[in-house]
């Protein structure tokens, strides 16, 4: 988990070479260099609505342990909800994501028919859609679905992107081998095809967190890291709203940072690592 | 009766706005069961098309192929091929990729760990079953390659340019290598290359192409005694008659 924290900030692109001791203390520099730029911002802004670093670390270890005033709980309560709705809706985008990805990517006619309706909805923000979600779907899944929406089409377009990926040859060996199509799709292109999933997953769990914290801010009900967010705004407990954020980052950074972890150690496994 | 058995064969590939593009024309062939046939010929001439129609990958647009005295229209497990890309599947450990076919045709897991251990013995792999192919130089990927089709028991071991893509040591280390395991399992063998040399050494008889479309230019009996020697006169005079003969071809 450590190695994938620092492949995160090392960038991906670098993965290839070890990380250097210097880099490591650019990287932290850097670090401290926006924390101190934070800090003589709120100092010369002077308000309220711009609060100390060391006020936001404050409040973030307080949520944790104190129930916030306006829903009465505290952020591991949030945190469940949050992850909850999250987990809903991203096991949902996979379930559906992958075998349409598959098929979309197999079969051209497939892929012909559902293009446009793909193409149509791809632009349309997640967001956008909440209003809709949360009057006919209700408060859990309303979040939910907007989540769903967010992961779902990258997840889509690269299992598609996969399975068109396979090399040819790979298929005529099989063919020569025996194999007919049930046996191509299930031993040659979807195992051809996982690596690509997991660099969908990766990509998604970044979006899907976005969605998360601005579909709970629309309505969401019973807490909530959004939500929670909403609420600290509310009554100008600025500390506090910025500690949510903080919650929210971190969150994605250990998520994205895991699946791409977990994406690396399954192409390396099955050795075939993605260029 | 011949194993292999192809006549008149001519393969057609439409274009835009153009006439058809004939790869193949009128290629016949007849090869002996246990015999080692190479096809030659330059870049272009439709060679590994010939070997693709034989794998039952492409359709012909006319003529007739038989194997064992029956027609030939989709790939199966009298035929066994052996490509230029190795074509391995990167996920499947070499054991793995040897019993691809075996799992196909639904043989137990144990009868298939000892068919598959006879072959990675064969093209001597031992030591080497759980390695994954990015492991595996370009050599032993090909031996892979190579007991992978052979696994299927095929009748016919089909090989588009197997070694194309190694260096020339590796090269000449995989041809004997190939001559022990064709004398072992008395396999038939239809070889393409474009290297003469590769094909003096391994044919019993050469099929020299000629440019598209490609037909049968000419034959070689090659009766040089095994193992041959790459210095010996007659192997020489061989390969430069080959050589002058395929440079008319080009220059055509």
């Amino acid at each position: 988990m450590l190695e994938s924290i620092r492949d995160f900030f090392s960038g991906r692109n670098k993965r290839l070479g070890r990380l250097s001791f210097s880099d490591v203390i650019i990287a932290i520099i850097g670090l401290i260099a926006f924390v101190v730029v934070w800090h003589l911002s709120a100092m010369i802004l002077d308000t309220t609505y711009l609060p100390f670093p060391a006020e936001v670390a404050d409040a973030f270890f307080r949520s944790f342990a104190v129930k916030d005033p306006i829903s009465g709980v505290t952020m591991w309560d949030n945190l469940e909800s949050s992850l909850n709705r999250f987990l809903v809706g991203f096991v949902l985008a996979v379930i559906i994501a992958v075998p349409i990805g598959l098929a979309l990517g197999w079969s051209r006619v497939a892929e012909n028919a559902t293009k446009p309706i793909i193409e149509i909805f791809r632009p349309i923000p997640p967001l956008a859609w909440a209003p809709f979600f949360f009057i006919v779907f209700g408060a859990f899944l309303g979040p939910v679905l907007v989540i769903f929406l967010g992961v779902v089409f990258p997840i889509l377009s690269n299992v598609i992107f996969g399975v068109k990926s396979v090399e040819p040859s790979l298929i005529d060996a099989a063919k020569t081998l025996g194999a007919k199509q049930s046996t191509l799709f299930l031993k040659v292109i979807l195992p051809y095809t996982v690596p690509y999933l997991m660099a969908g997953i990766t990509i998604g769990l970044g979006i899907g967190w976005m969605c998360i914290v601005a579909a709970e801010m629309i309505g969401a009900e019973g807490g909530g890291v959004g939500l929670f967010i909403q609420n600290m705004n509310a009554i100008g407990r600025y500390p506090e709203m910025f500690a949510g954020m903080a919650v929210v980052a971190l969150l994605g950074i250990i998520t994205v940072g895991g699946a791409g972890y977990i994406e690396r150690k399954l192409s390396n496994w099955m050795g075939v690592s993605r260029k | 009766m011949s194993i292999l058995s192809i006549s008149n064969l001519v393969k057609t590939f439409p274009r835009d706005k153009e006439a058809d593009l004939i790869a193949v024309e009128n290629f016949s062939l007849e090869a002996e069961r246990g015999e080692f046939v190479c096809i030659l010929g330059p870049s272009g001439c439709g060679k590994t098309t010939v070997l693709r129609i034989i794998a039952g990958l492409e359709n012909l647009t006319s003529g007739e192929i038989k194997v064992d005295g029956l027609g030939v229209t989709e790939p199966g497990p009298d035929r066994g091929m052996v490509f230029q890309e190795f074509a391995l599947f990167p996920w499947r450990t070499v054991r793995r990729n040897i019993e691809f076919g075996l799992e196909v045709k639904g043989m137990p897991p144990e009868k298939r760990r000892e068919v598959s251990q006879t072959y990675i013995d064969l093209v001597g792999l031992k030591g080497f079953e759980d390695s994954h192919p990015y492991e595996l130089s370009g050599g032993m990927k090909q031996r892979v390659g190579i007991a992978r089709a052979l696994a299927n028991e095929p009748a016919i071991l089909l090989m588009d340019e197997p070694f194309g893509a190694l260096d020339a040591q590796t090269r000449n280390q995989m041809q004997n290598e190939l001559l022990r395991i064709w004398q072992e399992t008395k396999k038939t063998v239809v070889f393409i290359t474009h290297s003469v040399d590769e094909a003096v050494f391994l044919a019993d008889r050469i099929i020299v192409m000629t440019a598209r479309p490609g037909s049968v230019k000419d034959i070689y009996n090659i009766d040089l005694p095994r193992p041959r020697n790459r210095a010996h006169p007659k192997f020489i005079e061989m390969r430069k008659a080959i050589l002058e003969e395929l440079e008319v071809e080009r220059s055509t």
